[in-house]
C-alpha cells in the first residue's frame, strides 16, 4: 500500500511487486473474451469446420462465406434490410436517449427531493425488477392495443422506457451525493432544474453510462415487441429480421453459416457501443467530484 | 412557518414533476400489468380470437404448482440451491477484481473494459445464440482439456469440487460485470488520503481493508446483492422461466397457471431480498470515521 499516486490513474512504470496481480487480471480477462472470439471465428467457419466433430474452437481455414450467403438471402426478400436497420436505428437511438432521461430525472427525485410518495414509488421500482417479465407478456399487449400503439413504431419505444434496472442503479448513486453540496446550491439560488443539470447529471455520469449500455442491448436485441406488437412487416425490427432469416434456415446445412454471420452482426453495434460508452465511465469516474 | 411549508410544497412539486414521466411509463407497463397477472393467477385463462375468457379457480393454480405438478417444485428448488450459492460467489468474487483494478496499475481502463464486456454477451440474443452455436461455458473447458487434465491428476475427491468451481466460474465472471463497476466507483469515494494516513500510523494492508474499505463501500455490498440477485433470478434462460414461459400457452393449464407460477417465482426473490435487505441494510449509515477509532 505504500506506492500510491494521488490523483495519477496508472502509475509510470511497472513494480515488480505487481506482477501478481496481472497474472490473475489477465488469466482471468482470457475467460471473459472467449465467448467474443468464439463468435467471430464461428462467423468465419466455412461449412465443413463448423460441423466438424469435435467441435474446434478457433478457425482453421477463414472464409467470407458466410457472409456472402447472408447478403445474397438478404437481397432476395421483399422489403429491404435497410428498412429494418432504419427501424431499428430509431428505435434504439429514442429508447436510450429517452429511458436515461426519465431514470436520471426520477432517481434524481427519489433520493434528494422530498416529497410524500418517494419511499412507495421506490419500493415499486424494486418490486418490478424483481417480476418476471414474460409473466407480464399478455396483460401488457392489452395495454398497447388499448393505447392504440400497435403497427406504430413508438410501440417499440414507450412499452420499455421505465426501466427499473435504470433507476435502480442510477438512484443508488446519486444517494451518494453529499447532501452538503445540493443545498449549497440551491442556498445560492439554483434551482432543482439547474441543480439537476449542472450537478447531479454530471457526477453521475458513469451510472448513466452504465445505464445506456444496458438500454442499448435491451432495445437493439428486442425482437418481442416485432413479434407481439408489430403485425405490417415494415415495422418490425432489424433483430426480429434476423432472427426470422435464421430461424427459417436453421435446418439447412447452410443455414448454420448464415446464422453464425448473423450473430456476429448483431453482436457488432452492442460490441461498439460498449467501447464508445466504456470510455465514458472511466473518464469520468476519475474525475467526478464526489470523493 | 409559512414560508418554510410554502417551499416544501414547491420542493414536492417539482418532486412530482420529475418523476412524473417515470410514473406514466411505470403504471401503464409495469404496475398495472402486475396486478392484471396477479388477477389472473386466480382464474382459468383461456385465449380465443374473440378475447380472453376467465373462469374463477380460487387457489387451485397455486395448489396444482405445489401438490400436481411433475416438474415446478422440483425445477425451483435446484434453481434456488444454486442460486443462494452463487450470489455470494459472484459479490465477492467482484469485490476482489474491483480491488486489484484499483491499485495502482498499469492498463487499468483496459482491465475494466474487459470485466466489464460480459454485460454484452450475456444480455439478450447474443447469449441465446452462443448457446444455440454450442458456446456454453463447460463444452469450451472441456474443448482445450482442462477439466480431463485436472482428472488426470488429482483423485476424485479433489477433482470433482474444483471441476465444480472451474464450470461455475466462467458463469460468474459473465455474471459480475456490473458489479464490478459498482465496486469500482465506490472504491474510488474512498478518500487516499485516509490510506496513507492509515499506512503512517502501522496499519497492515489486511488491517486497512477490514477496516476502511470495507466499511465504506459498505452501501455498495447491499446494492450488489440486491443487483445479483435480481440479475440471476430474472435472467430469461433460467430453467424457472423456462418452464413458465412453456405452460403459457399450454392449453389445459393456460397462461392463469403459468402467472400463478410466476407469483410463486417472485414471493421467494421476494422473501430472499428481504432477508438480504434486513442482514445487511441494517446500519448502513455506518460512519467510516468510526472504523479508524
Amino acid at each position: 500500500m505504500s506506492s500510491f499516486h494521488g490523483n495519477k490513474v496508472n502509475p509510470t512504470r511497472m513494480h515488480k511487486s505487481q506482477f501478481k496481480f496481472y497474472l490473475f487480471l489477465i488469466s482471468l480477462s482470457a475467460f471473459m473474451i472467449l465467448p467474443i472470439i468464439f463468435m467471430f471465428s464461428q462467423s468465419l467457419k466455412p461449412i465443413g469446420e463448423l460441423f466438424l466433430y469435435p467441435p474446434r474452437f478457433f478457425v482453421e481455414n477463414p472464409t467470407f462465406k458466410n457472409f456472402y450467403d447472408l447478403f445474397n438471402v438478404t437481397s432476395v426478400t421483399v422489403i429491404p434490410m435497410t428498412r429494418f436497420l432504419f427501424n431499428s436505428i430509431v428505435v434504439t437511438g429514442s429508447v436510450v436517449f429517452l429511458s436515461i432521461t426519465i431514470s436520471a430525472m426520477a432517481g434524481f427525485a427519489l433520493s434528494k427531493l422530498e416529497f410524500k410518495w418517494k419511499k412507495v414509488l421506490f419500493e415499486a421500482n424494486i418490486i418490478a425488477l424483481m417480476f418476471v417479465s414474460a409473466a407480464v407478456t399478455i396483460p401488457r399487449y392489452f395495454v398497447v392495443d388499448t393505447l392504440g400503439l400497435t403497427d406504430n413504431l413508438l410501440g417499440h419505444i414507450i412499452p420499455v422506457l421505465a426501466m427499473p434496472v435504470g433507476l435502480f442503479l442510477i438512484k443508488q448513486f446519486v444517494d451518494q451525493i453529499p447532501n452538503e453540496i445540493i443545498q449549497s446550491a440551491s442556498i445560492d439560488g439554483a434551482t432543482n432544474f439547474t441543480i439537476f443539470r449542472k450537478i447531479v447529471v454530471p457526477v453521475i455520469m458513469p451510472a448513466m453510462a452504465t445505464v445506456s449500455i444496458l438500454a442499448f442491448q435491451m432495445a437493439w436485441n428486442n425482437t418481442e415487441t416485432s413479434e407481439i406488437y408489430m403485425n405490417k412487416e415494415t415495422l418490425r425490427t432489424f433483430a426480429f429480421y434476423m432472427t426470422t432469416l435464421t430461424g427459417n434456415l436453421e435446418n439447412k446445412v447452410a443455414g448454420q453459416g448464415i446464422a453464425a454471420a448473423a450473430a456476429l452482426i448483431m453482436f457488432v453495434p452492442n460490441l461498439i457501443i460498449f467501447i464508445f460508452m466504456q470510455s465514458r465511465v472511466i473518464d469520468t469516474m476519475a474525475h467526478s467530484g464526489i470523493k | 412557518m409559512l414560508l418554510k411549508r410554502i417551499r416544501r410544497r414547491r420542493e414536492s412539486f417539482t418532486g412530482y414533476l420529475f418523476v412524473f414521466p417515470w410514473i406514466i411509463g411505470f403504471l401503464l407497463f409495469m404496475a398495472y400489468p402486475i396486478y392484471f397477472s396477479l388477477n389472473m393467477s386466480f382464474h382459468k385463462v383461456l385465449i380465443t380470437s374473440e378475447g380472453i375468457q376467465k373462469d374463477f379457480l380460487g387457489w387451485d393454480n397455486f395448489k396444482y404448482a405445489f401438490l400436481s405438478d411433475p416438474k415446478y417444485v422440483e425445477e425451483l428448488l435446484v434453481f434456488i440451491k444454486s442460486v443462494v450459492f452463487m450470489i455470494p460467489i459472484v459479490v465477492v468474487f467482484a469485490m476482489l477484481v474491483a480491488l486489484l483494478i484499483n491499485q495502482p496499475i498499469r492498463f487499468k481502463g483496459l482491465f475494466r473494459a474487459i470485466f466489464f464486456l460480459p454485460v454484452v454477451i450475456t444480455s439478450g440474443e447474443v447469449v441465446k445464440e452462443l448457446f444455440a452455436q454450442g458456446a456454453t461455458t463447460i463444452s469450451i473447458v472441456e474443448r482445450y482439456g482442462i477439466i480431463q487434465f485436472i482428472e488426470a491428476n488429482l483423485s476424485p475427491s479433489w477433482s470433482e469440487p474444483i471441476i465444480a468451481i472451474i464450470q461455475q466460474l466462467i458463469v460468474i465472471l459473465w455474471y459480475s460485470g456490473v458489479q464490478i463497476l459498482i465496486f469500482l466507483a465506490g472504491l474510488q469515494k474512498v478518500n487516499s488520503q485516509i490510506y496513507e494516513a492509515a499506512s503512517i500510523d502501522g496499519a497492515s494492508p489486511w488491517e486497512i481493508f477490514w477496516k476502511i474499505t470495507l466499511p465504506s463501500i459498505k452501501p455498495f455490498i447491499l446494492v450488489n446483492i440486491i443487483y445479483t440477485t435480481v440479475d440471476l433470478f430474472t435472467n430469461s434462460l433460467n430453467d424457472v422461466i423456462i418452464l413458465i414461459k412453456e405452460h403459457m400457452f399450454k392449453i389445459n393449464t393456460g397462461f392463469g397457471y403459468a402467472t400463478a407460477q410466476a407469483w410463486i417465482y417472485f414471493m421467494i426473490i421476494f422473501v430472499i431480498l428481504l432477508f438480504v435487505v434486513v442482514i445487511f441494510g441494517r446500519n448502513e449509515d455506518y460512519n467510516p470515521r468510526k472504523a479508524g477509532r
